[in-house]
């Protein structure tokens, strides 16, 4: 289900470069905000459904590996609350999004239909990208998601090019780039957010910081306090964001891409999550973490402490939230077989795409082939 | 029409472009005021404005990668980098984005962009200002690949490269920048990629070369004309797609062929052409395909003239293969 876009009434100017991460919801699921929330109770529902639908998605996508339908899965569980509030700050349709291999949330909150993502897992015709790829790689033209490419921070560059593109055109869009906190210690990534910033392109560049490259924890990954700091050696704002508030993390994005697209230039975001799965389904994350660790922020999931601020508001109960699981779960049913019966991908769809047209030498590459097959 | 340079063909064929195509920008290291550090964007900032012909930082990665999603987004950039040898930092959003996109999205996004970088030998540049790196885009699905070697037709391939719909490596022999002057056909001359030129016709030895050693092929051909014997000599031009129809036609016909370009020999673009050669026409060929090419050496500084094939050295395989 697409639902409809949460327009900015107010905003409510955060602070860049603070200590503590920004947050607006405590654990209590109180807000805490200096502001007043301009968003509808329906609205405020809605994003509990969104981040439940990723919840219940990333759980499907485990299955599906466990059944030997896919072959690979990039968990995403704790990153609800930041990716369906990227989906809500941007104008869907209309700003460019340059996702990278965990953002499968992010894709379904901005309304890529269920079947090209089940399609694009099982690599069946129901994938619009033809099942080049790996799982977990999105990407929809018609909503201007920049197909994900697995080489981390590859597509920092490219979300740069094309924010310095909306400029020129004056089209009054935005380019919004999410990636891991490895992905900062990348040169490409400096290159591209310093090349954005001198030209004060409309990028905001979003980092989903769950502390481990893999393996690797934050503090082996940077000498800074926070990735937001790295944002005043570009001479742009950075804010530091508990990425596990939805409402912080929707705000500050918000006022982020309206700050990029008034002609402003870039903005850094740092959405402090954490990533309950392992790295990937190719992972075991025991080795380098504890469990304790894991548990801990698992008290502290972002679907639990927005659901105790609309129960305080008297906009959840349990009765709804069956409601909602069971709606989501035979929506995804649904998606599921309707992307297995689009069949698997034709051996020959190997060779288009390679060129607009074809060239003479991979026709010759693909009649081999077709005479093997045959 | 005046007599130009193969840069100032380039530069032409830049501000023709941009003129046609309100969505060709240039972008690079120095493009703007200093007009490029060979003088190839020259008059370009004064012309289009900052907004088309963008100074970037010193980030080839930020350059290809920017020009990667300008493309995506509706653009026709051209990207400069101010020699090949500095493409390296750049490679990931060569190889990994603009050569990827169309493939990896289905089609549903393209990166209709060129990449100009000065290449090859013969200036007294050492290895980090001579190399011939079309090897290494040869290998990589997605990337077309083009070398030119005459003022004409720099500018008439460099027209074809912005337009073509598909990621473009130019390279440009800077020896030949300013080696010789042309007249360059009037009109909106463009030289379709994918075409081998024939600069000789003969029916003896097929010699295929491209770009920084064309003087010194054509030279072996005048050498080897005055001793009777016809070379054909075809200038590939495009690398990816060659012209194998020209290619084939012509050894067809000659029975012997060598192979002369100054990127190093190693599975290098000439054994491509050779092997598929010895494929296809193994019956016909009155001798093996025989390679001249650059060593597998780091690029000399003081052995500058050496490295590159020498007409010594091109006269000395035709003979191989005519003796054979």
């Amino acid at each position: 289900m697409v639902h409809e876009p949460i327009i900015a009434t107010s905003t409510a100017s955060f602070e860049p470069f603070t200590a503590q991460p920004i947050a607006l919801l405590n654990e209590e699921g109180e807000w805490t905000g200096h502001f007043p929330i301009d968003l509808s109770d329906a609205q405020l529902q809605q994003l509990y459904r969104d981040m439940l639908a990723m919840r219940l998605l990333d759980e499907r996508f485990t299955v599906l590996l466990r059944t030997g339908k896919t072959s690979f899965t990039a968990p995403m569980a704790g990153h609800e609350a930041a990716q369906v509030a990227i989906a809500h700050a941007v104008r869907r349709g209309h700003d460019w999004l340059f996702p990278y291999y965990r953002d499968y949330g992010l894709a379904l909150t901005l309304g890529v239909p269920l079947v090209e993502i089940f399609g694009q897992m099982l690599a069946t015709q129901a994938d619009p990208a033809k099942g080049r790829q790996m799982p977990c790689h999105p990407g929809s033209r018609p909503l201007n998601i920049f197909t994900a490419a697995s080489t981390v921070a590859s597509h920092v560059p490219p979300a740069t090019g094309a924010a310095i593109s909306m400029k020129l055109r004056r089209t009054g869009q935005v380019a919004v780039c999410t990636f891991g906190d490895g992905a900062t210690s990348e040169g490409d990534w400096y290159a591209a957010v310093n090349f954005a910033a001198v030209q004060r392109a409309p990028a905001v560049f979003i980092c989903e910081n769950n502390r481990y490259a893999i393996s690797v924890p934050l503090a082996l990954q940077c000498a800074t306090p926070t990735i937001a700091e790295k944002a005043r050696a570009f001479g742009i704002p950075g804010y530091h964001v508990d990425g596990m508030d939805v409402l912080a993390s929707y705000y500050v994005v918000r006022e982020a891409v309206e700050y990029a697209r008034a002609g402003n230039g870039p903005v850094l975001v740092d959405l402090v999550v954490y990533r309950y799965g392992p790295h990937s389904s190719a992972d075991d994350d025991s080795r380098y973490r504890p469990r304790e660790e894991v548990e801990y922020w698992r008290q502290r999931d972002p679907l639990l402490r927005f659901r105790r601020f609309l129960e305080r508001h008297g906009l959840w109960s349990e009765n709804w939230e069956q409601q909602l699981r069971e709606a989501i779960t035979q929506e995804q049913a649904e998606a599921l077989e309707a992307a297995e019966r689009a069949g698997d991908v034709p051996a020959d769809w190997m060779f288009d795409d390679v060129y607009a047209t074809p060239l003479w030498h991979l026709e010759r590459q693909r009649a081999l082939l077709r005479a093997e097959l045959q | 029409m005046a007599a130009v340079t193969m840069v100032q063909a380039i530069a032409q064929a830049l501000a023709e472009e941009m003129e046609r195509d309100e969505r060709v920008v240039v972008l690079g290291e120095d493009v703007g005021k200093r007009g490029g550090v060979f003088l190839a964007t020259e008059g370009l900032l004064e012309r289009f404005g900052p907004e088309r012909v963008l100074d970037t930082p010193l980030a080839e990665s930020a350059i290809i990668g920017a020009a990667v999603g300008m493309a995506a987004h509706g653009l026709r950039p051209v990207a400069e980098i101010q020699f090949a040898d500095y493409v390296f930092p750049g490679i990931d959003q060569l190889f990994s984005q603009a050569a990827k996109l169309r493939y990896r999205s289905g089609g549903q996004f393209s990166a209709p962009m060129v990449v100009r970088m000065p290449s090859g030998g013969g200036v007294r540049g050492g290895h980090h200002h001579s190399q011939s790196p079309e090897a290494h885009f040869v290998h990589t699905a997605g990337l077309k690949v083009v070398v030119a070697s005459t003022p004409s037709d720099a500018k008439g391939l460099l027209k074809a490269a912005i337009r073509d719909d598909d990621p473009v490596v130019f390279l440009e022999p800077k020896r030949l920048y300013r080696a010789s002057r042309e007249e360059v056909p009037d009109g909106d001359y463009v030289v379709p990629l994918g075409k081998a030129a024939i600069r000789r016709e003969g029916d003896a030895i097929t010699i295929i070369a491209y770009g920084t050693s064309m003087p010194e092929v054509l030279k072996a051909g005048d050498e080897l004309a005055k001793v009777g014997i016809a070379a054909e000599i075809i200038d590939l031009r495009t690398l990816l797609p060659w012209d194998i129809d020209t290619v084939m036609r012509s050894v067809a016909k000659t029975g012997r062929v060598i192979l002369v370009a100054d990127a190093p020999r190693t599975a290098g673009v000439l054994g491509e052409i050779a092997a598929t050669i010895a494929e296809e026409l193994f019956d016909q060929l009155l001798a093996p395909p025989i390679r001249v090419a650059g060593f597998d050496t780091p690029y000399p500084y003081a052995q500058d003239k050496l490295y590159l094939p020498t007409v010594t050295r091109i006269l000395n395989a035709a003979k191989q293969a005519l003796d054979y």
